[in-house]
């Protein structure tokens, strides 16, 4: 058996103590970078490349591909506690996440978090080393018209997010797609929505976004109610789950794991939409859909193993290919070419104990990160219980650093405060924000993949349709509006709707 | 008594500007240094800021601080070092598109290289190759050019964006060549690798690192380089001039370091120096090379004379495509 072989060869490697080591250091920064909201992996990876120059290759790539999962990790306790997604893949997670914080459920939900992911990442792994060179193949059979309708399925999933009025959600929706689209246009260079200012020539950053719409404006929303100002201290009931909830939680987990190894192989976005994937999934399909929105198990569950699922297998197209699918991985190519190994195909067999070093790695660092947190639930819990004219003002402040750290620039913090008083009003509307993320986030890629595929098939529409990945996609699509469309769920939705 | 005061004044200001003059250029530096890199971390550029740094770091005594300010093509970090003081502690580090290119495709550019910025030095070169998908059936580039005369606006090719470095070098060569294929652009060089491999895209030029490895698992073909020479690293790929028979075809990407305007004469031979022995320092050197940067280096008047030559030129080619940006 090669893969056992291989995987031996790879925990002899991951299980020196100098590779453990700085395993651990990595998993133990990136959990503090991901807790503070805004600061992300990729400021710290930035700054800790020049230090790794000493360390030997493999050592070095353990110890930053430890802060991107670590910080993975980390992002979705600040998203749990506190309502702050520090990246897209946590947005999900604040959902329920902070819903089941405010019922005095947040160490269940950061257990759920945490086992979720250690699980998805256990899995991941292993479909990562069984199966590697497989799956990079099916990336380059994913062409522009096929990632197109993949997020047109996602933007119409994006209606199920939300726990409101349907009208709402899908005017929340297009209100993202036009705040995407501001910024330098990919294919003729034209200015769109930036008003001269510099700053926004490369459109608003999603974190500005994220933090505006629902950190800040969360804070203000609470603030607002000067007499029943919310106190999580007296209602934390225990940090660990009940048999029922594991019951919940963990066929969920399963399903978030599937769905996220399969989309994080897509290096063109796959990863971003995998925990949306899987809180729609997982919402459709429960017993409980009315739950959704107010604290539901699965809603944390499944995302947050699809999104560490996805986390995981984002390394495909990168270990095997050298193509980046996002600023993290163009940073471990860059600690890659200087430390002498060529990014691409060859690095399996030049460099078989990095490979499956990384990938050992990766399985020794998910179990450090679980055994890490877990002790740290009652901490992370406490946390909440420290008053709020001290816990407000340290959020803002950590999260204007974070933002500014995007690219030293203070506009951001501006952009961001305007984002704010928006995000109050539409909190004060009724209006959910995470719809509105996920078409910030997705127009942009879709437009972008929409002219190219036209480009490329010279302007007819017809790529769409005689595609058969791309087909079958748009049907899905098109039985997801009909499933909305049906009358006895509309009735669901409507009853959710009036409980509020 | 008055003359007397006001000969002791002049005097003063004499020494005061002599000692001034003196002071900067022996005790400089005496506070850390700002090299903006203007673009996203582990980019091109990036990469050698942060490979020179520990020994630029040395060289100088003081300690050399990066941010990276991305945004605009790199022009919003530029364009801070521009209006910054020349006083040698805000550096910019950048490359053919931030100190040449982007003047002659922007309409609105809010510096001007050759008139805001001191030129320090020409770090690094980055060589590019031309690469065509292997369904393409060109084994050359006499036989690509003889195939998309004959399919005309059937090819198409790949580029890091509208108005980028690889963008420009394939709208040269079409013009050169008499050629017409599509051009389709994309976010950064990885997206467009990608679709190269696939063959939603057939060829595409951009630099030998992105490109190479791929050329290696025979993914790609690579046809010829870029530059006015062959690369030292793949010295059996010819140069596009040699193969096709077209001089002047002569497209190599480079990165440099400039300061605001108006810098000190002693303060530029200062860096100029540092940077020169920073980069040529055996480790510092052996990783640029294996990262595919040509270490270039020399005197700051070289680069202020190619930075201008690169201008022209990149103005003049981006007029006769007829490329512009908003």
């Amino acid at each position: 058996m090669d893969l056992i072989a291989n995987l031996s060869l790879g925990f002899a490697t991951a299980l020196s103590l100098q590779n453990l080591l700085y395993a651990f250091i990595g998993c133990l920064l990136g959990t503090l970078i991901g807790v503070l909201p805004g600061i992300g992996p990729v400021a710290t990876i930035a700054m800790l490349l020049p230090v790794t120059y000493g360390l030997n290759p493999t050592t070095a790539l353990i110890m930053l591909a430890g802060i991107f999962y670590g910080a993975q990790y980390g992002g979705s306790t600040t998203a749990i506690l506190v309502n702050l997604p520090g990246e897209s893949s946590s947005v999900v997670t604040a959902i329920d996440g902070y819903q089941m914080a405010r019922r005095g459920k947040a160490g269940t939900a950061l257990f759920t978090a945490g086992f979720g992911s250690f699980f998805a990442g256990c899995i991941a792994t292993l479909v990562l080393a069984a199966f590697a060179p497989q799956l990079a193949e099916l990336a380059f059979n994913f062409g522009p018209a096929d990632y197109f309708s993949l997020m047109v399925l996602g933007l119409v999933g994006a209606i199920i997010l939300s726990s409101g009025s349907i009208l709402k959600a899908i005017c929340m929706i297009l209100l993202g797609l036009l705040l995407g689209l501001a910024g330098t246009d990919v294919n003729s260079g034209l200015m769109r929505f930036t008003f001269g200012i510099p700053a926004l020539f490369d459109g608003i950053d999603f974190v500005c976004v994220a933090m505006g719409l629902f950190g800040f404006a969360e804070v203000i929303t609470n603030l607002s109610h000067k007499d029943k100002r919310e106190t999580f201290t007296n209602k934390v009931s225990g940090l660990w789950p009940s048999m029922a909830d594991f019951k919940r939680m963990l066929p969920a987990i399963f399903r978030g794991t599937t769905l996220g190894s399969i989309l994080g192989i897509l290096p063109g976005g796959g990863a971003v939409l995998s925990s949306f994937a899987a809180y729609t999934f997982e919402k459709k399909i429960s017993a409980h859909a009315d739950e959704f929105g107010k604290g539901a198990i699965e809603g944390v569950a499944g995302p947050e193993s699809a999104n560490n699922a996805a986390a995981q297998t984002s390394f495909i197209p990168l270990l095997t290919m050298g193509i980046p699918s996002n600023a993290v991985m163009a940073l471990m190519v860059g600690a890659m070419t200087i430390h002498n190994i060529q990014p691409g195909p060859q690095v399996m067999q030049n460099n078989p104990e990095l490979f499956w070093g990384l990938i050992a790695s990766m399985w020794v660092g998910n179990l450090m990160l679980v055994i890490l947190n877990l002790p740290m639930l009652g901490v992370w819990v406490k946390l909440l219980t420290i008053p709020y004219r001290f816990l407000y003002p340290a959020i803002l402040v950590f999260c204007c650093i974070g933002v500014y750290s995007l690219n030293s620039n203070v506009a951001n913090i501006y952009i961001t405060a305007i984002l704010s008083v928006f995000g109050y009003v539409l909190s004060k509307l009724g209006c959910e924000a995470a719809p509105m993320l996920l078409g910030f986030v997705l127009g942009p890629m879709m437009e972008e993949y929409f002219r190219r595929a036209l480009i490329l098939s010279q302007g007819s529409y017809a790529t769409f349709f005689t595609n058969p990945i791309s087909l079958s996609l748009l049907v899905a699509t098109a039985i997801l509006i009909a499933v909305m469309a049906f009358p006895s769920i509309k009735q669901k939705r409507q009853e959710a709707f009036q409980e509020e | 008594m008055r003359r007397c005061s006001q000969t002791l004044s002049i005097l003063l200001l004499l020494f005061t500007s002599l000692y001034f003059s003196v002071a900067l250029g022996a005790t400089y530096p005496d506070r850390p240094i700002r090299l903006v890199v203007p673009f996203p971390p582990g980019g091109g550029v990036d990469i050698y800021a942060r490979l020179v740094q520990p020994e630029l770091a040395k060289q100088l005594g003081q300690p050399i601080v990066i941010e990276n300010k991305a945004g605009a093509g790199g022009m919003i970090g530029t364009d801070q070092v521009a209006k910054a003081a020349p006083d040698g502690y805000t550096l910019a580090a950048g490359n053919i598109a931030t100190f040449a290119m982007n003047a002659g495709v922007y309409k609105n550019m809010p510096y001007d290289p050759v008139k805001d910025l001191t030129p320090i030095i020409q770090t690094v070169m980055v060589p590019y190759v031309l690469v065509v998908n292997p369904s393409v059936p060109a084994r050359s580039v006499k036989e690509l050019i003889a195939y998309a005369k004959a399919n005309p606006g059937k090819l198409m090719y790949g580029s890091s964006g509208n108005g980028s470095g690889q963008h420009m070098a394939a709208e040269l060569f079409k013009s050169k060549t008499g050629t017409d294929m599509l051009h389709v652009p994309y976010k950064g060089v990885g997206a467009m690798v990608i679709d190269l491999m696939a063959g939603h895209v057939q060829l595409a030029i951009a630099d030998l690192a992105s490109l190479m490895p791929h050329v290696k698992s025979g993914k790609l073909r690579a046809l010829a380089v870029c530059g006015a020479a062959r690369s030292a690293e793949y010295p059996d790929l010819p140069t596009v001039i040699e193969a096709a028979n077209l001089p002047g075809y002569e497209t190599i990407g480079w990165q440099g370091i400039a300061a605001p305007a108006g810098l000190p004469k002693e303060v530029i031979k200062r860096l100029n120096e540092a940077f020169n022995k920073a980069q040529s320092e055996l480790s510092v050197k052996e990783k640029l090379i294996s990262t595919s940067l040509t270490p270039v280096g020399g005197a700051a008047e070289e680069f202020a004379r190619y930075i201008q030559k690169e201008t022209a030129k990149w103005a003049k080619v981006a007029k006769d495509i007829n490329l512009t940006v908003e």
